[in-house]
């Protein structure tokens, strides 16, 4: 059934048409967020198999069990991203992917300038988010780099960093609180909650 | 796990940086208490910018993807009418062409079957829309001769889309309305000629709802939260806003 004006609908609209078994919709929501599901899953486990193989899980979730999405929570894309992380943390963490891990933090300590804000800079708001990233205090930013893009526990960042565990704890969720305060302030981000 | 400890994972939480038996304590707490769950949107929306890189996926995983999709039901294949004058040799072909109908309900019942427990599965979720008002407003929204309104709030952070149908059945899908307190409530007006005329009220928590508005004039369709049971004539801003493109 083709299905004209895809590209305008709302994401919630695009939902909705998955939900009804129209693929069209699912393409329409791969092109819009493939490519940062993809990248965020290869950042993450450095190898681009396996990146596509969580790519792939995450859009056939999506086919299978669009309610999940909740428009109400957040973006489309923050949905998807979270799935990504969630499961390229899993394949991490999984004992078979330890010697990945070591091989992709040596390749990362060689190559000079690793930098999160190169990371960023394809969004449209890439430089209010590098913004908000500098005025991080220096201590919360690392611990969100390390656990976000490392894929360490929090436990895992306290051992890394010489830091008492509560501390990393709270480092992260303050960082992100400050992150999201400015980032409100800049007028980015389409849902938060009230709070 | 308490509100106080479940509280101080929830950055860590949110960033897939717990262990497994904390993830597990966390998602329970987070089953009671939505202040918690909004908390974690809201940082799963932070890490939401700092994951967003990267060019486009690798060439061929969209093919794989839609390769791995469940396949739609087939056409039901009916038995083909035999003339009269070939009554004879039909007896003879009767086994061959039952055995042939049946394999193929057979197999469009399998399918049907997979589709229904997918349906069941999701219908099994209190907050989720009719199933058939669903269906009515996907139809209407990939109906060529509908007309699509996509209303948004001044500074981007609230969205919703409306529908309109030449019968005058129209539908409003909620994109990100935020929930209002029991006594009130989102009202939908259509924009014709300079005035707001109401076309329903919608509810503090609207997903799908479907209203009627067949005058021929209009421009566009606002939405304004209202006292509980809404009003003739609205004073309020909108809260959501757009014109017919």
């Amino acid at each position: 059934m083709a299905i004209d004006g895809l590209q305008e609908a709302s994401d919630a609209a695009l939902v909705l048409a998955i939900a009804r078994y129209h693929e069209e919709a699912l393409a329409e929501a791969y092109r819009r967020h493939g490519g940062a599901v993809f990248a965020l899953a290869r950042r993450l486990l450095a190898e681009g198999a396996l990146a596509e193989e969580v790519t792939q899980e995450v859009f056939l979730r999506l086919w299978s069990k669009p309610d999940r999405f909740d428009p109400e929570r957040g973006s489309l894309r923050s949905y998807l991203l979270a799935q990504s992380h969630g499961r390229a943390v899993d394949l991490l963490r999984a004992e078979t992917s330890r010697r990945r891990r070591e091989e992709r933090e040596a390749r990362q300590t060689a190559e000079a300038g690793y930098d999160i804000e190169r990371e960023v800079l394809d969004l449209a708001v890439g430089e209010h988010i590098k913004e908000v990233l500098d005025k991080l205090p220096s201590e919360e930013r690392e611990a969100i780099e390390l656990a976000y893009f490392g894929g360490f526990s929090y436990r895992q960042v306290a051992a890394r960093l010489d830091q008492p565990e509560g501390t990393v704890k709270s480092r992260i969720r303050s960082g992100l609180r400050r992150m999201r305060a400015d980032l409100v302030d800049a007028g980015i981000g389409g849902v938060w909650s009230e709070s | 796990m308490t509100h106080a400890e479940a509280v101080e994972l929830l950055g860590a939480y949110a960033l897939d940086a717990v262990e497994t038996d904390e993830r597990d304590a966390v998602e329970r707490h987070l089953q009671d208490c939505p202040r918690c769950r909004a908390e974690v949107a809201d940082h799963q929306t932070v890490a939401s910018f700092l994951g967003s890189a990267g060019g486009p996926a690798p060439e061929g995983l969209w093919d794989r993807i839609a390769g791995a999709l469940e396949e739609p039901a087939p056409e039901l294949r009916l038995a083909p009418v035999v003339p009269l004058r070939e009554r004879r040799s039909v007896s003879l072909r009767l086994g061959a062409v039952a055995a042939a109908v049946a394999a193929g309900v057979i197999a469009v019942l399998g399918v049907q079957v997979v589709h229904l427990n997918h349906q069941v599965d999701r219908m099994a979720e209190p907050q989720r829309p009719q199933a058939d008002l669903v269906a009515a407003a996907t139809d209407a929204l990939t109906d060529p001769q509908a007309r699509r309104v996509s209303l948004r709030a001044p500074d981007g952070r609230a969205s919703a889309e409306a529908v309109l149908l030449p019968d005058g059945s129209g539908f409003l899908v909620a994109g990100q309305l935020p929930a209002l307190g029991s006594d009130r409530t989102y009202q939908l007006w259509a924009l014709a000629g300079g005035q707001k005329i109401s076309a329903g009220v919608l509810g503090a928590r609207p997903q799908i709802v479907a209203f009627r508005y067949a005058a021929p004039e209009l421009s566009g369709f606002a939405v304004t939260a209202e006292r509980s049971g809404g009003v003739v004539a609205t004073t309020n801003s909108p809260v959501v806003v757009g014109t017919l493109s």
